[in-house]
């Protein structure tokens, strides 16, 4: 495919602000923000993915396994989608009309049932054990969609859950935390005036320049260029920043936290992070299933859809996968307290944008959406097929000591049926 | 090239093995004779000896996981006798903190930050019992013992929190132990015949059987402690189904005998016939003794004189925690398919080990007078743990290291001792002590691998270090901002009570006027100091 590049990209990002902004000593003058920005701009191919969580699970029967007249259907009706021969529930009009953008799975079988089994199972594909500690989805995508000298952190999540963090590939692939408003983790704002901040790294610099004139070794390497990385972040902090923005987007992403979130969450994907997590909570509706979904849904709805779009329109959502799960699905029956249980038997996923092919269904549930019918996804077929969408082979392998530990559970197969050939 | 080298080679191992049929060969000089010709061998020219500061600082650290205070490192640079440094390790070795710093060590060995169990989340009296065992030197088969025997409770003697971790995870439990104290790798032969190695499933499941029986029970408390003990059953056997592969639902499997990984089965004493399991042990009160205790032959085998992994599996670890780097890698690794140039340097560090009666001070202080340790952190080699040894190692500091050392170099504590002010409990005040775990908290496997990551900076630029950059009486600031020295001579003393060593000329250049630029002296020592505790050559023991 030809490509049309401006001559931005023809120049390091790096390079292009060294060149411009560096002062005789090497040193960058921070927060003047907003530059970053648009050198940034830059559509490329590599991959990105958010995950949208649904935390406490939510349920299948209320969006995209609709059982209508049958005892376990509940209260909602399905509508139609702008794909012929699909519905979903009617608490969802703004992803019915972007149905054509994603692959439903109705089939989902696993095996962790309880929240923080069913949280690690859904964030690393693997149940929790004593001896190896795993890393999540985010940590991965950090590893091998991240690129080294990036202002921002690779693993980024908004008020989310999961429970191993980097696991076994350590604090370099930490998730950076950000609160349910969107505010950064502690410690990431430099109190100093960037003045004296500058004098400081300065002499940090000299410092540290006398040290690696002796020492070639490289952990003093990569416990500098860290050092760096944060003083990058400095200078993106802006990015987080989405006031300026909202004002615009409001109407689309909905008015509510979530919208908000996902709003932040295409800006970081926009400005070259690999990995982000939106939570929104919380779905374990064991009372008042019905009023539960009734008022999450549609706010979580509005945003996603518009995400979706907003993604469309800027070229990333080819290369932006949007996974949306919980880590379990709700029981067909309904308690004597209008609420559903926890239930792994066969419940929803939904995938979207990058290699993904949209507009359709895999799987089918019975007519009680008790068991799977057709074509059972477990999580490790789960996550194999997310890793392959975004070009990571699932099959490669970590070492763990001596033990080889797959990205993807051994034995997983990608659903080939839900990528784009 | 090569030919000359290899007879070369093979004329010093002739005279070697002349050295080592000697009767008393000291193992410090067998370790460097041996590291020596194999450094020949690889052609390699490693630099010199590391200088006495650079020494200094990385014995300290090693040995009691602090750096050395400003007036023991004035006192040891201008100390000018010869045996100077043998003199340091053997009062380090004597010190009370080396009990402490190596408990520390051996604690997240054991552990880990995240331990398989909630209930060994606070092991203050596990702690307490392993200080004692190190400052005591109690030989090591012999605490190892007490550890995997678990005899008595979790407060009052401590050892038993490592079992009770495991409480009925008989496989976590197998894969631990055989790794920890044997460097055995049986993980892999829970779920089918190991590959590569020659562990069978049975083998993991023979062993699995020694620890099924295990619960623990909580029999009170003290103070805010739970006492814990690990009671053992007289009946009950491991299940084997065969292959995870081949699982199925409800398949019951069949009971697998304890079975040593010698292949020797365990004689058990059948039970009478009347007897009758108690159903569970009611906590608040001490179990019963059972009948025969599997465990305890399984801590017999282990630490005895004559197993073969046994005294090889700690040799090889503290070597590791020295080296960077085990004999073997990883330590905890002795497979046959792990072959390594220095296993037969292994053997005899082990056997002299063995010989020594397990006694750990012996041994580290061998390890700490060899000109192998004593290596410059110098050359081209950029390898944190260099290959061949023939750099001293990189390693991070923990997190304990480095809040005890950030508040001796601030003078944080003599600040609070001059006001008469009491020391908060427990040894981690000053800053957050659950930031530090969080930032600083890994690794916690003993040979220290590096990771870069944001957090821990962020936490260093924004974070609490200016609480220990005291400004009060007694601390390093108000010292160096009240001295009538020149700025010369107060930049050293920056340098001196920080990294342990004479700045450069070039270092006191920029430092003097870095800190008399302006009027702002007070800010500027500040952020001098902070430099100097943020910096790689704090941050890593080199």
């Amino acid at each position: 495919m030809k490509k049309f590049c401006t001559p931005i990209e023809h120049v390091s990002r790096r390079a292009f602000l060294k060149g411009t902004f560096g002062t005789v000593t090497g040193g960058l003058l921070m927060n003047w923000g907003g530059l970053w920005h648009a050198a940034e701009n830059v559509k490329n191919e590599r991959k990105h993915c958010i995950l949208l969580w649904m935390n406490g699970g939510v349920s299948q029967f209320e969006t995209f396994d609709m059982k209508p007249g049958r005892p376990t259907g509940g209260l909602f009706r399905p509508i139609q989608t702008n794909v012929t021969g699909i519905q979903i529930c009617e608490l969802m009009p703004n992803i019915a009309r972007q149905m054509d953008k994603l692959a439903v799975i109705r089939s989902m079988h696993t095996s962790q049932i309880d929240h923080p089994g069913g949280i690690h199972l859904m964030h690393t594909g693997y149940a929790a054990t004593a001896n190896i500690r795993y890393p999540e989805i985010g940590a991965i995508m950090a590893k091998y969609l991240g690129k080294e000298e990036s202002d921002l952190p690779d693993f980024i999540k908004i008020s989310s859950q999961g429970n191993s963090g980097a696991g076994y590939l350590g604090p370099k692939y930490q998730p950076f935390n950000l609160d349910h408003s969107g505010n950064l983790p502690p410690f990431s704002l430099s109190r100093l005036d960037p003045q004296d901040e500058l004098r400081r790294h300065e002499l940090r610099q000299f410092v540290e320049g006398e040290f690696a004139k002796k020492h070639k070794v490289e952990t003093a390497r990569m416990h500098q260029e860290a050092y760096e990385g944060v003083r990058r972040l400095q200078r993106a902090k802006a990015v987080f920043d989405i006031e300026d923005e909202w004002e615009k987007y409001r109407d689309r992403y909905g008015d509510s936290k979530f919208g908000k979130r996902c709003l932040l969450a295409r800006r970081l994907i926009e400005s070259g992070v690999a990995f982000v997590e939106v939570g929104q909570s919380s779905y374990d509706t064991h009372a008042d299933n019905f009023t539960g979904h009734k008022g999450l849904l549609p706010p979580m709805e509005q945003a996603w859809a518009a995400l979706l779009v907003d993604l469309e329109e800027r070229g990333l959502l080819q290369s932006t996968l949007v996974v949306w799960m919980g880590e379990i699905g709700r029981t067909p029956r309904i308690n004597n307290r209008s609420g559903r249980d926890h239930y792994v038997r066969a419940w929803s996923t939904a995938l979207a944008g990058a290699g993904i092919k949209g507009g359709q269904v895999y799987g089918a549930t019975d007519k009680d959406g008790i068991d799977v019918k057709d074509n059972p996804v477990t999580e490790g077929d789960f996550f194999a097929t997310i890793y392959k969408a975004v070009g990571i082979n699932p099959k490669k392998e970590h070492y763990q000591g001596i033990r080889p530990i797959p990205i993807a559970p051994f034995g997983s197969k990608v659903v080939d049926e839900l990528l784009r050939s | 090239m090569r030919i000359p080298t290899c007879l070369f080679t093979a004329v010093l191992s002739v005279l070697f093995a002349a050295v080592s049929s000697g009767a008393d060969v000291a193992l410090r000089d067998v370790i460097d004779q041996e590291i020596r010709s194999v450094w020949q061998h690889e052609e390699l020219t490693p630099p010199g000896p590391a200088d006495d500061a650079a020494f200094l600082r990385r014995v300290y650290l090693d040995l009691i996981g602090i750096i050395p205070s400003y007036e023991e490192t004035l006192a040891f640079l201008n100390d000018q006798t010869k045996d100077k440094r043998a003199r340091l390790i053997d009062r380090l070795l004597a010190h009370p903190r080396f009990g402490v710093h190596q408990a520390d060590v051996w604690d997240l060995v054991l552990f880990g930050r995240i331990p398989a169990s909630n209930e060994a989340r606070t092991r203050d009296g596990f702690k307490r019992w392993l200080v004692q065992q190190f400052n005591d030197n109690v030989p090591y088969d012999q605490w190892a013992r007490a550890i995997l025997k678990a005899e008595g409770n979790t407060v009052d003697q401590g050892a038993p929190m490592y079992l009770v971790q495991y409480e009925r995870n008989p496989e976590a439990a197998t894969i631990a132990i055989t790794q920890t104290f044997l460097g055995v790798q049986l993980q892999c032969a829970q779920c089918h015949d190991h590959p590569f190695d020659h562990w069978k499933q049975t083998d993991f499941y023979g062993m699995a059987a020694f620890l099924v029986r295990l619960r623990a029970v909580s029999v009170g408390k003290k103070g805010r402690e739970t006492k814990w003990v690990v009671a053992e059953h007289s009946s009950g056997e491991i299940m084997f189904t065969g292959p995870a592969a081949d699982q199925e639902p409800g398949k019951k499997g069949k009971p697998i005998p304890p079975r040593f990984l010698d292949g020797s089965e365990l004689v058990e004493p059948p039970l009478p016939k009347d007897f009758k399991e108690p159903r569970n042990f009611p906590s608040g009160k001490m179990p019963p003794k059972p009948r025969f205790s599997r465990k305890n032959k399984l801590a017999e085998w282990i630490t005895a004189r004559d197993n073969p992994y046994f005294a090889k599996a700690v040799a090889n670890r503290i070597w590791g925690q020295f080296f960077g780097r085990g004999l073997v890698h990883p330590v905890d690794n002795l497979s046959q398919n792990n072959p390594s140039p220095f296993s037969g340097l292994l053997q005899k560090t082990a056997d002299a080990l063995r010989k020594h009666n397990f006694d750990l001070k012996w041994y580290i202080r061998e390890l700490c007078n060899t000109q192998t340790y004593q290596l410059a952190c110098a050359g081209p080699v950029t390898e944190a743990k260099p290959r061949w040894f023939e750099r001293a190692r990189v390693r991070p500091l923990s997190a304990e290291e480095l809040l005890e050392s950030w508040r001796l170099a601030t003078g944080y504590d003599n600040v609070a001792r001059r006001a008469g002010k009491k020391q908060p409990d427990g040894r981690f005040y000053g800053v957050t002590w659950g930031y530090m775990l969080r930032f600083f908290g890994q690794p916690d496997n003993g040979v220290g691998d590096f990771q870069g990551g944001l957090s821990e900076h962020l936490y260093l630029n924004n974070g609490e270090l200016s609480q220990l950059i005291t400004r009060e009486s007694g601390g390093l600031y108000d010292a160096i901002l009240k001295s009538t020295d020149p700025w010369s001579k107060r930049v050293e003393r920056l340098f001196l009570s920080i990294l342990n060593r004479y700045p450069t000329p070039a270092e006191q250049k920029k430092f003097v006027s870095f800190l008399t630029a302006d009027d702002r002296q007070s800010d500027r020592l500040a952020d001098a100091i902070w430099v100097l505790m943020t910096c790689s050559e704090f941050r890593f023991n080199h």
